[in-house]
């Protein structure tokens, strides 16, 4: 897959130099993160799609419906140049754009309606997040929206919080923190 | 000649995926695959994947036809036994304030209920429960998909997502345990467009209101008595008997103390039609069975409680000749929870013949993948199940009816030993105990094997599970008798049972 992505972005070298940068980042991303979920039977998938794509290159035409545009077509530009602090989590491709493909460190705050701790945490870490004045953002993902998100993630129990950096997890933690263990966790994620 | 060739060519087709799917992997995509999320479809797609199977389990709930819908646990844990708990405890709890008061309590004015507070956080618990579901499944590694699934032939099963997209398993086993769903009276007009089922009620968001509740089951009777516990105007619409299959005389009891208890009953009633007013308040005709003549009467809801029905239309049951029983439409099945298909089982609310209970469908879900997995040859017991209807006066019985052992053993081979007692609790909240009873049927002679036991009363579900252990252990009377009861409870009543109906004394408990 990572060739594939790789292979189209030379082949369409008009995109420009930034797209192109974040296809080939967020291709890497969704193959890191497709690889640590990949079942043996997806495994077994991968070869016949990457001999299909190379047969595919040879001919003349490119076949769009062979990629999903979800994945490869970014949302336009003033979406992604978006700074919002805290924000709600819509979708996986939502997800993947805002989160995994920040510019800046992220915290993920998975909570659900029946928890009562997230109700505690939620406006704690709001305010841990707030005092860094957009230095990190906040992405509040419902595990009941966005359940096989949260599997993905390993979530069991809630809340649980994500820290992420260049779509990579740096730190994580389950359940209540007070405020000065919360500042402490969110300046660690900014400082390095 | 021509059709002929198509079928040959379709058969050939499919059977030539298969070899090629068989012949990629060497084996099938999965060792079983579980049709239905349930109580019984967990519980078997978890013990199977501990065994070291490999497992998927298929999970889809089809909305309800006022659109409800809900997470993986099936019905038990979204629209039956959880919810309904819950439920028939918040209506306890307004019993309780009531009595509050003659024990000191100071509240003041009236206590009213809301139940938008109160849905909510039983969907909330339902909601966390689906998410544990989940996290179970990750974590017994069963692979989980939300999919309608459907048999295209022994071994391979066809999933189709929300969206539509189709995709196919094969495995060496397949169990099927989708369950049941209300039904609705489809002959009556206006039933479909303005009633509710028991998928609807839970997940209101606002009060039903002034409800009919159509049915005399144990999910009407339970839905009516919660309603009532907390507040609303409530009619159950009987067409002939209360809980068809318990024993009729503690089916009189529950239903007496729900009458007394606040609780309308129109008996020997057929409805009509029900009619949309300009209001949105729903009109029911009904004919009066007795009298022959017709009745009306406006609510705010109706609920239909008239029976269930197994899910196995969508199945594809035809394509691999699975038997199913002509009237109910469930699936036949042998001790082993085998169907006449050798690689395919059911079990749960879809066998033929099986209660229609949780923890049975858990107990021959667990049996059932230690069966496939080679370790063990036990079957389901089905019998001696313990069971508790949680109407507002609870009652909770094992074994036969009277009215069984009468059948089976003859009314000259049984003796009944029974007794009307007062909850102590009551006497000071001044609550009549009228309807708490309990009832030992014995084996005549000897040591009087117990055949059935049964009682009404507060917390009957607790009260009655000790017992069934005693009664699974082939318990007789002398055992009873020579059980010492525990002081003060409405339980050690059951140990001290000794008036016999025969006998035509007086069975009402004095002081002790």
């Amino acid at each position: 897959m990572w060739a594939f992505y790789n292979g189209r972005t030379q082949a369409r070298g008009k995109r420009e130099g930034r797209r192109r940068q974040s296809h080939t980042e967020m291709a890497h991303r969704l193959l890191v993160r497709r690889i640590w979920t990949l079942s043996v039977k997806d495994l077994r998938c991968l070869p016949a799609s990457t001999s299909s794509f190379s047969t595919s290159m040879r001919s003349s035409t490119t076949p769009l419906s062979f990629i999903s545009p979800k994945r490869t077509l970014p949302r336009s530009l003033p979406h992604t140049s978006r700074r919002e602090v805290s924000f709600n989590v819509q979708d996986h491709e939502d997800f993947t754009e805002r989160v995994i493909n920040s510019d800046l460190p992220v915290l993920i705050d998975f909570h659900a309606q029946w928890c009562g701790p997230c109700k505690i945490l939620g406006p704690r870490l709001e305010k841990a997040v707030a005092k860094q004045k957009g230095k990190v953002a906040m992405a509040k993902v419902d595990i009941d929206d966005h359940t096989d998100l949260a599997i993905e993630y390993g979530v069991s129990a809630v809340p649980t919080v994500i820290a992420m950096r260049g779509g990579d997890v740096i730190d994580q933690f389950v359940g209540i923190k007070d405020d000065e263990a919360l500042d402490s966790f969110v300046s660690k994620l900014v400082g390095q | 000649m021509a059709a002929l060739c198509r079928v040959r060519h379709r058969w050939k087709r499919t059977n030539c995926i298969q070899l090629l799917t068989r012949n990629l992997t060497g084996t099938f995509d999965y060792d079983l695959v579980v049709i239905g999320g349930g109580s019984g479809g967990l519980a078997c797609s978890k013990e199977a994947a501990q065994l070291g199977q490999k497992v998927a389990v298929l999970d889809y709930v089809e909305p309800s036809v006022k659109g409800t819908k809900w997470g993986i646990g099936g019905t038990c844990v979204n629209v039956g036994c959880i919810p309904k708990k819950l439920m028939h405890q918040a209506a306890l709890l307004g019993t309780a304030l009531k009595d509050a008061q003659k024990y000191g309590w100071q509240i003041p004015g009236p206590i009213s209920h809301d139940w938008s507070t109160m849905a909510e956080a039983v969907q909330n618990h339902v909601r966390s429960l689906n998410w544990g579901h989940r996290v179970q499944l990750q974590d017994k590694e069963v692979k989980y998909l939300n999919v309608k699934g459907s048999l295209v032939d022994e071994h391979t099963v066809k999933g189709l997502t929300r969206t539509g997209k189709e995709i196919m398993l094969t495995a060496k086993n397949i169990v099927i345990a989708t369950g049941g769903r209300p039904k609705y009276p489809t002959h009556i007009p206006g039933a479909v467009e303005h009633g509710i089922t028991s998928d609807d009620i839970f997940w209101l968001k606002e009060s039903p209101g002034k409800t009919l509740v159509v049915g005399a089951s144990y999910v009407a009777l339970e839905c009516a008595g919660f309603l009532t516990g907390i507040g609303l105007a409530t009619t159950v619409m009987v067409r002939s008997i209360p809980l068809r299959g318990f024993d009729q005389q503690m089916a009189g009891l529950v239903t007496d103390y729900m009458e007394a208890y606040g609780t309308k009953f129109t008996w020997r009633s057929v409805p009509k039609s029900v009619d949309k007013l300009s209001s949105g308040a729903l009109q029911v005709t009904w004919t009066d069975e007795q009298t022959g003549k017709d009745q009306r009467d406006t609510f705010d809801s109706v609920l239909w409680a008239v029976g269930r029905a197994p899910e196995t239309k969508t199945l594809g049951l035809e394509k691999v000749a699975v038997k199913l029983n002509k009237e109910s439409g469930k699936i036949l099945v042998a001790a082993d929870e085998s169907t006449s298909v050798p690689n395919i089982y059911a079990f749960g609310d879809i066998g033929e013949g099986r209660p229609e209970l949780t923890p049975t469908a858990i107990k021959a879900g667990k049996l059932l993948a230690r069966r496939l997995a080679g370790q063990t040859n036990e079957l389901m017991n089905y019998d001696n199940v313990a069971t508790t209807v949680f109407t507002p006066l609870e009652y909770g019985c094992v074994g036969l009816s009277e009215e069984e052992a009468e059948s089976r053993h003859g009314k000259d081979s049984i003796e009944v030993y029974h007794a009307f007692y007062k909850p102590l609790e009551f006497t000071v909240a001044e609550r009549d105990a009228s309807q708490c009873y309990i009832k030992v049927v014995c084996k005549r002679g000897g040591d009087q094997r117990i055949l059935g036991l049964h009682f009404t009363g507060p917390n009957a579900g607790e009260v009655t599970q000790g017992f069934a252990m005693g009664f699974q252990c082939g318990a007789t009377l002398t055992h009873l008798k020579e059980t010492v009861g525990i002081h003060p409870t409405c339980a050690e009543e059951l140990t001290k049972v000794n008036v016999s109906k025969r006998s035509g004394l007086d069975a009402t408990v004095t002081g002790c």
